[in-house]
């Protein structure tokens, strides 16, 4: 019901004629190597005082298009205007301070800040570059500390400026990063997926923050792959599909149904809808048990707290939450990856809790890491290479031959487009390079499967084509599924049993029939 | 006693000398860019300190002007020289996706080079670069020793309590996010590399007017550039941290020249001791909680590349 | 005006030979600059450089760059920065002093010879692998770069050589200089051929190079060896394969299960073997003595060697071309410094110059740069 008056405020658009236009972006392309065609002669006009919501897919070319207005990436072709005066003026943007001081800023699902930093020494790098409050490069910290505690009160967030980074929640570096938006005076703001991750109520204190910027005549561009918040917030939606611009409407003229047509195309919208492999086998034997695990993250915070979870073989274990709650450390200890402060993991009853990434790899374990370009492909090397490397176990001299056979199957099964099998990995498109990693994994996997957000930039086909082929290897070959991901619609297809992590701990287990809100409150609590 | 001020004198040499490379190396390094030429920019300002004190000296005292005003100028002027070399390496290091330890083993290549070329000349010609060098007064050592903890101090305070400190630190830790926070990454470096490199010149230059008051072209064989190296990692790259183990090594170093004269140690173990003693210090560093706490940052030596896109 | 880095969407093709040549030719050009800037004629620099390019003394250099280069190939595929080629090298050539000098001295002590080279060729491949472990040791447990490690090692490797020819390898028949004695005629590797040396130049040079081809005909074999060697660890050889991947991408062999550490260690200690076994056979066919300073009177190949890997592109392919180059500007700058044009500087300036130039245009091959006005 909030959604409806929320709509109908945002309803109210100035007169959206050209005078009205603060950044004009024409024609810009950028492709990137591969080659990868991320945008397409992109033209959009910003109005001032509108909040524009810029829809897509993943990969259909809305960040770098956003990074682009922010200076982070310079366009192939094309130019970007704004309003100087009365006039459009040619601008080039080549750096994020340059974009600031234009009046330009970027806030990101991933707030950019520096972990060992302080807040304030973060904000110092803003404020300097801006000459905010005069503020020069032998400003002192201790000025700078000041400077910012008084704004913060004024503002209202309660956050200690001389806390480093690494102590913050995510909602508060969030808060730092809108602190920041103040201070830089920001005319046009630019969220790249930056509220979809948070709380539902810091969310919304949000929007009421962003209505009060697009009332002073400030202007919003919200990227998100998420339809209805689309609808919820925005004055127009713009649609990028494949690196164009698919379409621009306002919001209160559609519907979330035309939307998805838009984002998806009329062929694809109708092959969204899923039909899950039902599991006929009862429930086989607990294959991978754990037992009350504690693992640290990266800066030595416990971040997994106490876990237990049974996964049976022949079945799918579903872990919804926001990303960055532990499921990437609680994945990366099952396989061997991440080392476990206490608690116990059995695969197969072999307790594997200290064991190396060999042997659990040689109890039949497979994995389909998070962070790709880290655990998942070597990049100069080429998908025999890479496929040989995972595979081959013994021996002084590696069986070329069988292992280009190997390849060539998983090639074709999962319509990976590479230019020849000796073609270096890296010269592979994202998603190509995804479906690499996630055909070998699938395939080479014998006793089970730990997979983390495996469809995350594929395809709307590809990612169909994976989370089936997921659910056939276990119903049909016994196999214990663990997967987590970040998109819900996701684990809502693909598990038997639903479980979500909210600050290192598991609630559930749930079914997948379990009404939707009663999840996400879970995930925001 | 003679002795003693001797000891005092040279002690204060290469303490000053040791620490000053140390300190500068150390600036540059935290902007975020490895610095493998350290030894032959030592080497190279000492070339240049050579090639110019000399003249100056002939210049200067001829006008009835002080051999410390010489001395200094010498110093400063190879200050600049090795500035230039920091700035080159700030610039391209950051402009271009390139190698910084490919880079840094070159330029210490062409800084041995440099570095014979610029002194060759005034060596052969004057001999003995002792009478150019900075007079044995105890008040003399000690105001270029106090200016020296001061410099430390300001470097200090500099780094961890100014905007523009922060800056390089936020450079070394994550480029990437300091560009998206607004730092020009690049004017940045480019500070670090004038005064991180003007530092080291200093340093490297009181070797030859301070410490040993001799040059010959095999100095380059000398390898100290490599001990102020350990020294600046095992230390954290920390201004105050650098004091007492620049004073250690520079310490070792004398003694072991010491003990050479003294005690008849041969002289080859005698100029291994330091270089076993860095290899301690690096195991040490390396196996304690040493590690984290002097930890290295966190982009140290990566290639900046902005228009990276991520999968 | 701003120019701009971008990564190129294509490759283009033989940009490794474009990019060799084009770094080549610019660190040369650099290497004139500075020459004139210092005063010396251009010209005559440019005329020895060329003359040594065709000079038959750069035979032995030729095949002991191949077989260094192959050797650091191994540890710089593996994102292994292996500095310490001229550490490994001579710590290699202790045992060889020790074996045929003082325990099996013919004198005193003889024994058959090929035994006496076939240790000295293991104990050497041995010495120089434990000096490169060593390194391995700091890089894979205590985390420590390398690159000072190496660096470090190649001095205390100096000075206990130094050391040594002080005191126990004294030579006992050397009057003058400070060095080791001569290694016994018997256990030298050298082929001697006696040719006429006349007809037109042509001729004459051909002579001059098959008396250099036999005279090093151990070195040659040696190169030839550790080529064959060396391609069939990245081809074939499972843990040349791991080597690739930890220069690649290090995570993905944890990911897979390999222990990283295994593979560090492995890499570097091959790489140092190789490098010692190359000391040991320079050693019986060209040293046949240390003298004393050794570091004042080194060839510098540890070093030249890197030049050769790096102007590669980490290439095996390119690896004889690329040693032929710096075979040719190595003895160009000897050839400098005998005609009174420089000393020791000028192999310094060279490496240092065509190296810059090499690290600097080789992100052209991946990138290309815009220019805006």
């Amino acid at each position: 019901m909030s959604s409806k008056v929320l709509s109908t405020s945002a309803n109210i658009s100035s007169a959206d004629s050209v005078e009205n236009v603060i950044l004009s972006a024409r024609n810009i392309s950028k492709s990137f190597p591969g080659p990868v065609i991320a945008l397409d002669r992109v033209s959009l006009d910003l109005y001032a005082g509108e909040i524009l919501a810029l829809l897509g897919e993943n990969g259909s070319g809305k960040s770098t298009f956003v990074k682009i207005l922010y200076g982070i990436y310079t366009p192939d072709h094309g130019e970007i205007l704004m309003k100087t005066g009365r006039v459009l003026e040619r601008v080039t943007i080549n750096s994020p301070a340059d974009a600031m001081s234009k009046g330009i800023l970027m806030v990101s699902q991933v707030p950019q800040l520096i972990s060992k930093l302080t807040v304030a020494e973060n904000m110092a790098l803003t404020l300097t570059s801006l000459r905010i409050h005069g503020v020069k490069g032998l400003t002192s910290i201790k000025k700078i500390l000041k400077i910012i505690g008084e704004e913060s009160e004024k503002i209202g967030i309660k956050i200690d400026p001389n806390e480093k980074v690494y102590n913050l929640t995510y909602t508060q570096k969030q808060l730092v990063e809108i602190l920041r938006a103040m201070f830089v005076n920001a005319k046009i703001l630019l969220l790249d997926e930056a509220l979809t991750y948070l709380p539902l109520l810091e969310r919304r204190k949000l929007y009421q923050a962003l209505l009060k910027l697009k009332g002073q005549g400030g202007s919003i561009v919200i990227i998100t792959h998420k339809i209805s918040e689309a609808m919820e917030i925005s004055n127009r939606i713009a649609v990028l599909r494949a690196g164009k611009i698919v379409g621009v409407v306002n919001t209160w003229e559609t519907t979330i149904d035309q939307v998805r047509v838009m984002m998806f195309g009329e062929e694809r919208s109708k092959q969204i809808s899923y039909v899950k492999v039902q599991t006929i086998n009862p429930r086989g034997e607990p294959r991978i048990i754990i037992r009350n695990l504690h693992v640290e993250d990266d800066y030595g915070r416990e971040i997994v707290r106490g876990v237990n979870l049974t996964i049976h073989a022949g079945e799918v274990v579903g872990i919804a939450g926001i990303s960055g709650n532990g499921q990437r450390e609680l994945l990366e200890s099952i396989v061997g990856l991440r080392k476990i402060k206490s608690g116990d993991i059995y695969v197969d009853n072999v307790n594997v809790k200290r064991s190396g990434v060999r042997n659990i790899r040689e109890l039949g374990v497979s994995f389909i890491p998070d962070r790709l370009l880290e655990h998942g492909i070597s990049p100069e090397e080429s998908i025999v290479e890479n496929i040989a490397a995972c595979t081959v176990r013994n021996g002084i001299n590696i069986p070329w031959g069988l292992i280009e056979e190997i390849s060539r199957e998983l090639i074709n099964s999962y319509q990976i487009i590479a230019p020849s099998t000796k073609t270096p990995v890296k010269y592979l498109s994202g998603g190509n390079i995804l479906k690499t990693i996630v055909a070998r994994e699938i395939e080479n996997a014998k006793k089970a499967l730990i997979a983390c957000n495996p469809t995350r930039t594929l395809d709307e086909a590809s990612a169909i084509y994976v989370r089936r082929r997921i659910r056939e290897k276990a119903v049909n070959e016994n196999l214990a599924v663990l997967i987590a991901s970040e998109d819900l619609d996701e684990v809502l297809m693909v598990s038997d049993i639903i479980y979500i992590m909210n600050t290192g701990r598991l609630y559930g287990p749930l079914t997948p029939e379990t009404p939707r809100e009663d999840i996400e409150k879970l995930m925001v609590m | 006693m003679v002795i003693e001020t001797t000891i005092i004198l040279r002690l204060t040499a290469a303490f000053t000398t040791m620490y000053l490379v140390a300190l500068g190396h150390s600036i540059f390094e935290k902007s975020g860019i490895l610095n493998l030429a350290i030894d032959g920019v030592f080497f190279l300002s000492t070339g240049v300190t050579t090639a110019v004190v000399v003249p100056l000296t002939w210049l200067l005292t001829a006008r009835g002007l002080s051999l410390v005003l010489s001395t200094t100028l010498a110093a400063l002027t190879a200050g600049l020289a090795t500035a230039i070399i920091g700035i080159f390496m700030a610039w391209t290091l950051t402009k271009l996706p390139i190698s910084h330890g490919a880079v840094g083993l070159s330029l210490m290549f062409l800084g041995y080079g440099l570095g014979i070329i610029a002194g060759y000349e005034v060596r052969l010609r004057v001999g003995s670069i002792r009478p150019y060098t900075y007079p044995d007064s105890l008040g003399i050592y000690l105001a270029i020793l106090a200016i020296t903890v001061l410099i430390g101090l300001l470097a200090y305070f500099f780094i961890f309590k100014t905007a523009l400190g922060t800056a390089i630190r936020a450079c070394g830790e994550n480029p990437h996010v300091a560009l998206a926070l607004g730092a020009s990454v690049l004017k940045t470096r480019l500070i670090a590399g004038l005064l991180g490199f003007f530092i080291m010149g200093v340093g490297a230059s009181f070797f030859v007017l301070l410490w040993q008051k001799y040059w010959d072209i095999k100095t380059y064989l000398l390898g100290y550039g490599w001990l102020a190296f350990t020294i600046a990692l095992a230390a954290g790259r920390h201004p105050i941290v650098l004091i007492p183990l620049a004073f250690m090594f520079g310490g070792l170093v004398e003694f072991s020249i010491t003990l050479q004269a003294k005690l008849g140690l041969q002289a080859d173990l005698a100029k291994m001791l330091p270089f076993i003693a860095a290899l301690i210090l690096m195991i040490i560093y390396g196996s304690t909680k040493l590690r984290r706490i002097f930890e290295p940052p966190g982009s140290l030596g990566k290639v900046f590349y902005k228009e990276e896109r991520t999968i | 005006m701003r120019f701009i880095v971008l990564r190129r969407k294509t490759i283009p093709r033989y940009h490794t030979w474009i990019s060799t040549a084009i770094s080549l030719i610019l660190g040369i050009l650099v290497y004139l600059f500075i020459t004139i800037l210092v005063g010396r004629s251009p010209l005559e620099v440019l005329v020895n450089i060329a003359r040594s390019f065709i000079s038959p003394s750069i035979v032995k250099d030729f095949f002991v760059l191949i077989a260094m280069g192959c050797a650091l190939l191994i540890s710089f595929k593996a994102a292994l920065w292996n500095i310490g080629g001229e550490g490994q090298f001579y710590i290699a050539t202790i045992p060889g002093i020790l074996l045929t000098l003082f325990i099996f001295n013919p004198r005193y002590n003889p024994a058959p010879a090929p035994l006496v080279i076939l240790l000295v060729a293991l104990t050497g491949t041995i010495m120089g692998a434990f000096w490169a472990f060593i390194a391995a040791l700091f890089r894979a447990y205590l985390k420590i770069d390398e690159v000072p490690v190496t660096l470090i090692l190649n001095y205390v490797a100096y000075y206990i050589l130094n050391y040594l020819i002080f005191g126990p390898f004294k030579g006992r028949y050397v009057y003058g200089y400070l060095r080791t004695d001569e290694i016994p005629e018997i256990y030298r590797l050298n082929v001697r051929v006696h040719l006429p040396m006349r007809g037109d130049p042509l001729q004459v040079a051909l002579q001059n190079l098959t008396v250099q081809l036999a005279y090093y005909i151990a070195l040659l074999i040696l190169a030839v060896l550790i080529y064959v060697f060396t391609w069939w660890f990245f081809k074939h050889c499972r843990i040349g394969l791991y080597t690739k991947i930890h220069g690649s991408n290090p995570g993905y062999l944890q990911a897979v299960g390999v222990s990283v550490n295994h593979v560090i260690l492995l890499t570097m200690t091959i790489s140092g073997a190789l490098i010692g076994l190359t000391g040991s056979i320079y050693l019986l066919s060209e040293l046949g003595r240390i003298p004393y300073e050794i570091e004042r009177q080194t060839a510098g190949y540890g070093y030249l060697a890197i030049l050769v890997s790096w102007l590669s592109l980490l290439d095996l392919k390119m690896i004889p071309f690329s040693a032929y180059i710096v075979s040719a500007l190595r003895n160009a700058g000897i050839a400098l410094q005998v005609a009174g044009l420089g000393g020791v500087e000028q192999s310094l300036l060279l490496i240092g110059a065509i190296l810059l130039t090499y690290s600097i245009t080789r992100f052209l091959v991946e990138y290309e740069v815009r220019f805006e006005w």
